[in-house]
């Protein structure tokens, strides 16, 4: 799956000042930790001073000396022991401390997104961006500050020591280090792309397993499971080609540094030649800086793992900034709360979505009004829009300015929470949380632990004709219904997913198709059901049913994107429409059986 | 949602960490180590001549590092004594080719370790992947998606660690430590067993580690597969919690997981850093012991300045102890990866051994059975929970060609027939034949294929329009397919979406839900099989649409064994023969004007649909 951001190839600058901002709450411990880590480098430096004394000592025959220098190393050791844990503890910490900001950052913002998003954002990809990348990301923050403290010292000490010895000679031995300039470009900028090819495999991977395993029935009963499995290898091949490839990267860097810390010797050998030979340096020196020279290989090399570190913290934060900054669809800066009866109206309700670059219109000016307490029933063809017109009600999806309005106020002036408490709405697919029956049930309950909670759930799965059914279940109301609800039936999660609408008693309903899964005796108590509810609230009602429809007190009949018909079910039956088809058709199939029931009835 | 913190897996975890507390269990569980790493061998089998190499070059590489000081060391003279510009510059090229040399050794090593690490772990993943694929469907519905792709996905990246970091290499450093051991008790075994005093502490230290450690690890695993599962079910669900306004409450859930995932991590930390804070110190405090003894047993011999003797033997010790612990060093780090990496293999490995596989194979005594029946249930008695059957005693025969409708109400144990008869759970009471033959004793994969089937919940896949509709068919018949959806009338609706290589976005969220249904419908018409399944196919669309589909289902169903199940009996009135189930029991069956007269469950809910209308 495309992210957003993957248009742009190269590491954003502003991404870097964000994620600096990450670090802010945690400066203060980053800071000690550092200055532990500078004491540990301080001491760890010490130790062979000390050393070289004993070891003098020793030679010396001044035992004593030996004596107490060996217990000043037990010492400093110990001290150690405390400097490097406690170092690591800070740095590593604010490494998982920034994970967590953002990762509970991250699910503020997926609640936040629209349907637009997460069409183009495939489940895995984000579950992938939520651990994987993330963990680049915190890798950056936790280790790359403690290599970058430890190569600074370790630069710092040796360059001190050379300097001390030789400026001369220093300066021609740092002369190739600047080319590090140029590899750490050359480098950083490959390296974050592989990275990001690399963390976008194995986002793909995830995403193969995710829809693998939500589809396992269907996989199962069509027996694709090798089709599946072909496809699986091919994800996990390009994972293993995508880390390889990071790995050659990787490999070709490692020499070129190096090569730059060996230019240094080389030039050292030939330039401290020529001045022990001219008698301005002595061979000893120039050994001795040669050995410090020595010291500079490590830090050079920890560079380049550096170098990748942060390269690849950087593909994975900005991987999770597709998430983090992505733009809500609908904004929730209205501020008005809805106090009316619930009277609804759509004026001229234009919606499209863009497939490709291209605008494709859904709703071509939809007009409708439904007064408070009323019932409206919207019907049409498969595809016509009423789903995409029930979601816009209560701003699921981004409803246009000036175009819907509760009790005469524009939605999209609302306060989102409020308006999506006074408009109910159940989607035409349920989806359920796996949880138990009754939590489900309670999930829009502020308080859903409350004293007459108990009595509210079960009047709401009454109302849905679902309590005596949960009584059966193994459990109760207790009982777990699994992911998306697996465990129970179609008709049982339908209505549980109504029972959830009803418990709130939002002024107004808006149901999509709320009995597609249910029998005709159910059907026929929740439609009762409705009427006793109805009489208190606006009921909005998506149906295929003309049973249900005739019962609202006006029809909307949608086809491709716009209203056809509208009335009353009597008027639309005699103005000889669509509407009064089906309905011919449905009345047909009645009276036909009606008919030969009567008929059975009127033999002996 | 929060009920999953409560997963077996947890309490499995903290159960054994409960028990394993002894002594002995501690036993139990370093060879329960050995156990996981050995059961990581098979992997590393195929590719071991990979592993060799990158073993051999190892310290081939190491002696490349030395060459170059050596010619440094000829360099110098060369200036110093022989004051040679020649010999000098012949000193350059051979470190400049030196430094070739040990870039071509470097990259080829890592280059094939990095390599032969990403197969095992590939094909881990790959096993893995086919396990998921045998596991029975009773296992997805207690457990989260989430979790089972964080054992792919996660689990499987941490134990790739193992490879990638050259833990895997632990053995070499052991290899080092035993040679700088015999040559420091060579060189003076008094000041060796004095600087080995050093190592009981550490060992001590170590075990202690190794079990927090680990909890810590085992703690994280969980936790990421939390984490997982719980996203993924928001993201799934993100409408319900936003027309419900609960994403504060939802977020917060999330947020304790995630603090729970951070602690674990922190006592990770913990205990990461002491052990290598520890292993460093030591060091250190070793080769002051070292010299202290030193310095005592000087003061034996002699007091006075025979202490020179055992300068060189001590200066040899300071640079052989700073070699001793550069191993243990290694592995002191190495170890934490191991153990981190251990805890995703306790996961991984525990779900291929998880005995639930899909279809097993049943031997048993079940002549096949001549018959007039494609479909034959004989005493069906199920339960998904023990205790709790849904199906009582169904007998149910279906003749071939013959089609037949199941109603009742909901819950009634509908879609759990045909579920069985595609063998997705396992009959264990009575007998379930296809033609003739028991389920038990089909292969699940032909038994399955020779079914079309619209399931009650429709499932598309992310991808183009016609590996939704071919499923699992690398080479689809256009034609064909063009034909199944002329049939369903889905043909213009594929052709406004670019074809039959529109795209189809995950779960289908970019079709209408009865759009959906149709795709589905031209799916299973494609497959072309002589027995079809519809399990409320026409639930969600319109009576126009409806009603042409059941055309197009009475051409396509016509010769062909059919189960129809739907609640809108318009749409079963044309079956051969309906079966009313009720309460998981065959509670009428016969022909539409047969149920009529018997005045049943059937009239009842027929008067019921036709009142409404
Ligand atoms: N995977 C499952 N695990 C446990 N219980 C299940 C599972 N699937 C279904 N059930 C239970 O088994 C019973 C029968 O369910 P089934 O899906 O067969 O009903 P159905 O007749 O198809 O109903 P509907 O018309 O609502 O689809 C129900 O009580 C349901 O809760
Ligand atoms: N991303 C998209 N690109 C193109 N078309 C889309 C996209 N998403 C939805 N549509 C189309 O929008 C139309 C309206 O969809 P909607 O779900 O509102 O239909 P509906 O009336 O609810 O249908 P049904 O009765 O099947 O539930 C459908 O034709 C659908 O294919
Ligand atoms: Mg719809
Ligand atoms: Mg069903």
């Amino acid at each position: 799956m495309a992210s957003p951001s993957d248009t742009s190839a190269s590491p954003s600058e502003r991404g870097d000042k964000r994620l600096r901002a990450y670090l802010r709450p945690y400066e203060g411990r980053l800071a000690f930790g550092v200055l532990l880590l500078l004491l540990t480098n301080a001491f760890d430096k010490a130790i062979p001073w000390v050393l070289q004394g004993a070891i003098d000592a020793l030679e010396g025959g001044t035992f004593d000396k030996v004596r107490s220098a060996a217990l000043t190393v037990m010492a400093i050791a110990a001290g150690l022991w405390i400097f490097r844990t406690r170092s690591r503890i800070e740095v590593f910490n604010v490494g998982r401390d920034v994970e967590y900001d953002l990762r509970n950052e991250l699910i503020d913002n997926v609640h936040r997104l629209g349907p637009t998003f997460f069409r183009k954002m495939a489940t895995g990809e984000i579950m992938s961006r939520a651990t994987s990348d993330l963990g680049q990301v915190r890798l950056l923050v936790g280790f790359g500050v403690l290599r970058v403290v430890d190569s600074i010292f370790a630069f710092g000490g040796a360059i001190a020591l050379m300097l001390a010895l030789s400026p001369e000679l220093t300066l021609y031995a740092m002369a190739p280090f600047p080319m590090i300039i140029f590899l750490a470009r050359f480098f950083g900028k490959r390296l974050y792309l592989r990275s990001r090819e690399h963390q976008e495999a194995l986002a793909k991977l995830a995403d193969v397993a995710q829809e693998n395993l939500a589809g396992v029935r269907v996989v199962r009963a069509y027996a694709i499971e090798d089709a599946e499995q072909r496809r699986f290898d091919e994800a996990n091949q390009a994972a293993v080609d995508a880390s390889m490839r990071l790995v050659v990267l990787r490999g070709f860097m490692w020499p070129m540094l190096l090569l730059v810390a060996s230019l240094g010797t080389l030039i050292v050998i030939w330039k401290g030649g020529e001045m022990v030979l001219a008698e301005r340096l002595t061979v000893g020196e120039l050994a001795a800086f040669n050995a410090y020279l020595a010291q500079l290989v490590w830090p050079t090399l920890a560079l380049g793992w550096l170098l990748s570190v942060v390269q690849r913290g950087r593909a994975g934060y900005d991987r999770v900034r597709a998430i983090l900054d992505a733009e809500p669809e609908v904004h929730s800066e209205g501020t008005v709360v809805p106090t009316g009866p619930g009277a609804m109206s759509v004026d001229h309700l234009e919606y499209s979505v863009r497939e490709d670059g291209e605008e494709v219109p859904i709703l071509k000016g939809v007009d409708l009004q439904v007064p408070a307490k009323g019932s409206l029933a919207i019907m049409g063809t498969v595809g016509s829009g009423k789903s995409t017109l029930a979601a816009l009600l209560p701003r699921l999806a981004p409803t246009p300015k000036g175009r819907v309005f509760l009790d005469g106020e524009d939605v999209t002036d609302i306060d989102l929470r409020e308006l999506r408490r006074a408009v109910g709405y159940a989607q035409q697919e349920p989806f359920l949380f796996s949880t138990t029956v009754e939590r489900n049930i309670a999930f829009g309950m502020d308080d859903p632990d409350g004293p007459d909670a108990r009595e509210r759930i079960e009047s709401a799965a009454e109302e849905a004709c679902i309590l005596e059914e949960i009584e059966t279940l193994p459990d109760g109301m207790e009982t777990l219904v699994g992911e998306r609800g697996v465990q129970l039936s179609g008709g049982q999660k339908q209505r549980i997913a109504l029972a959830r609408a009803l418990l709130n008693e939002p002024q107004v309903i808006v149901l999509d198709d709320p009995m597609s899964a249910v029998d005709a005796r159910t059907e026929a108590q929740i439609l009762r059901a409705l009427d006793r509810a109805g009489e208190g609230r606006t009921l909005i009602l998506v149906t295929h049913r003309v049973a249900a429809a005739s019962r609202c007190e006006s029809i909307v009949v949608l086809h491709d994107g716009a209203i056809v018909e509208r009335g009353t079910h009597a008027e639309l039956c005699a103005a000889g429409g669509r509407y009064s088809t089906l309905a011919e058709r449905q009345q047909l199939e009645a009276e036909l059986a009606i008919t030969e029931d009567d008929a059975r009835e009127s033999r002996p | 949602m929060s009920d999953s913190k409560a997963t077996p897996e947890t309490k499995r975890a903290e159960s054994r960490a409960r028990l394993l507390t002894s002594a002995q269990a501690e036993q139990a569980e370093r060879h329960y180590d050995l156990a996981l790493l050995k059961r990581l061998l098979p992997y590393a089998k195929p590719h071991k001549w990979l592993f060799i190499a990158a073993m051999i070059l190892m310290p081939l590489s190491s002696l490349m590092g030395l060459v170059q000081p050596y010619l440094l060391k000829r360099g110098i003279d060369s200036v110093v004594v022989e004051k040679s510009e020649g010999a000098l510059m012949q000193v350059v090229y051979l470190f400049a080719g030196a430094l070739a040399a040990e870039f071509v050794v470097r990259f080829a090593q890592t280059y094939l370790m990095q390599l032969a690490g990403q197969k095992c772990t590939a094909d881990l993943r790959g096993d893995v992947m086919g396990k998921i694929q045998r596991l029975r469907v009773g296992y997805f519905d207690r457990t989260p998606v989430g979790r089972v792709v964080t054992r792919v996905t996660n689990d499987i990246d941490s134990l790739a660690e193992l490879f990638a970091s050259g833990a895997v290499t632990a053995i070499t450093d052991l290899i080092t430590l035993v040679g700088i051991v015999v040559a420091m008790l060579l060189l003076d075994w008094q000041l060796s067993l004095v600087a080995f005093t050093a190592l009981p502490p550490l060992a001590l230290l170590v075990n202690l580690f190794r079990k927090r450690a680990r909890s810590a690890f085992r703690d994280i695993r969980t936790r990421v597969a939390q984490l997982n599962a719980y996203l993924a079910e928001q993201v799934n669900g993100v409408r319900v919690v936003q027309a419900f306004g609960r994403e504060k409450e939802c977020a917060d859930e999330y947020k304790d997981i995630n603090a729970a995932y951070r602690d674990a991590n922190y006592r990770s930390i913990r205990y990461d850093a002491l052990l290598y804070s520890v292993v460093q110190s030591i060091s250190v405090a070793c080769v002051a012991l070292v010299l202290y003894f030193a310095a005592v047993r000087a003061g034996w011999v002699s007091a006075g300045a025979e202490g020179a003797l055992y300068v060189g033997t001590v200066v040899a010790f300071y640079d052989y102890i700073e070699r001793f612990f550069v191993p243990i060093r290694d592995l002191a780090t190495k170890y934490t990866i191991i153990q981190s990496s251990l805890a995703s293999a306790e996961r991984v490995f525990q779900l291929l051994d998880t005995d639930e596989d899909d279809a097993p194979h049943r031997p048993g005594d079940r002549p096949v059975v001549e018959e007039e029946a494609a479909v034959a249930f004989e005493d069906v008695t199920f339960a998904y929970r023990d205790g709790h059957p849904v199906l009582h005693e169904v007998s149910i025969a279906v003749r071939p060609g013959e089609h037949v409708a199941l109603v009742g109400a909901t819950g009634s144990g509908k879609t759990t027939l045909t579920s069985l008869l595609l063998r997705l759970y396992e009959l264990e009471e009575g007998s379930l034949r296809v033609d003739g033959k028991d389920v038990r004793d089909w292969d699940a994969k032909a038994l399955r294929r020779s079914f079309a089937v619209v399931p009650q919940d429709v499932f598309l896949f992310s991808g183009t329009l016609r590996a939704n509709l071919a499923l699992g068919e690398l080479a689809p018949d256009d034609d064909r397919l063009w034909e199944a959806l002329e049939r369903t009338g889905a043909a213009d609706l594929v052709r406004k979406r670019g074809g039959l290589d529109g795209r189809v976005d995950e779960r289908g969220q970019n079709f209408s839900a009865g759009e959906r249904q149709l795709l589905a419908f031209a799916r299973a018409l494609y497959r072309d099989v002589d027995r079809i399944i519809l399990d409320e196919a026409t639930a969600n669309v319109d009576s126009e649409t409806e009603h042409r589909l059941q055309l197009a289902a009475r051409e396509a169903l016509e010769g062909r064994t059919a189960i129809v199940v739907a609640h809108r009996l318009s749409t079963i009135r044309e079956a051969d023969r309906i079966i009313v189930m009720h309460q998981g029991r065959v509670a009428e069956e016969g022909t539409h004007e047969e149920l009529l007269a018997a005045g049943g469950i059937y009239a009842r809910l027929h008067k019921l649909q036709t009142a409404t209308s």
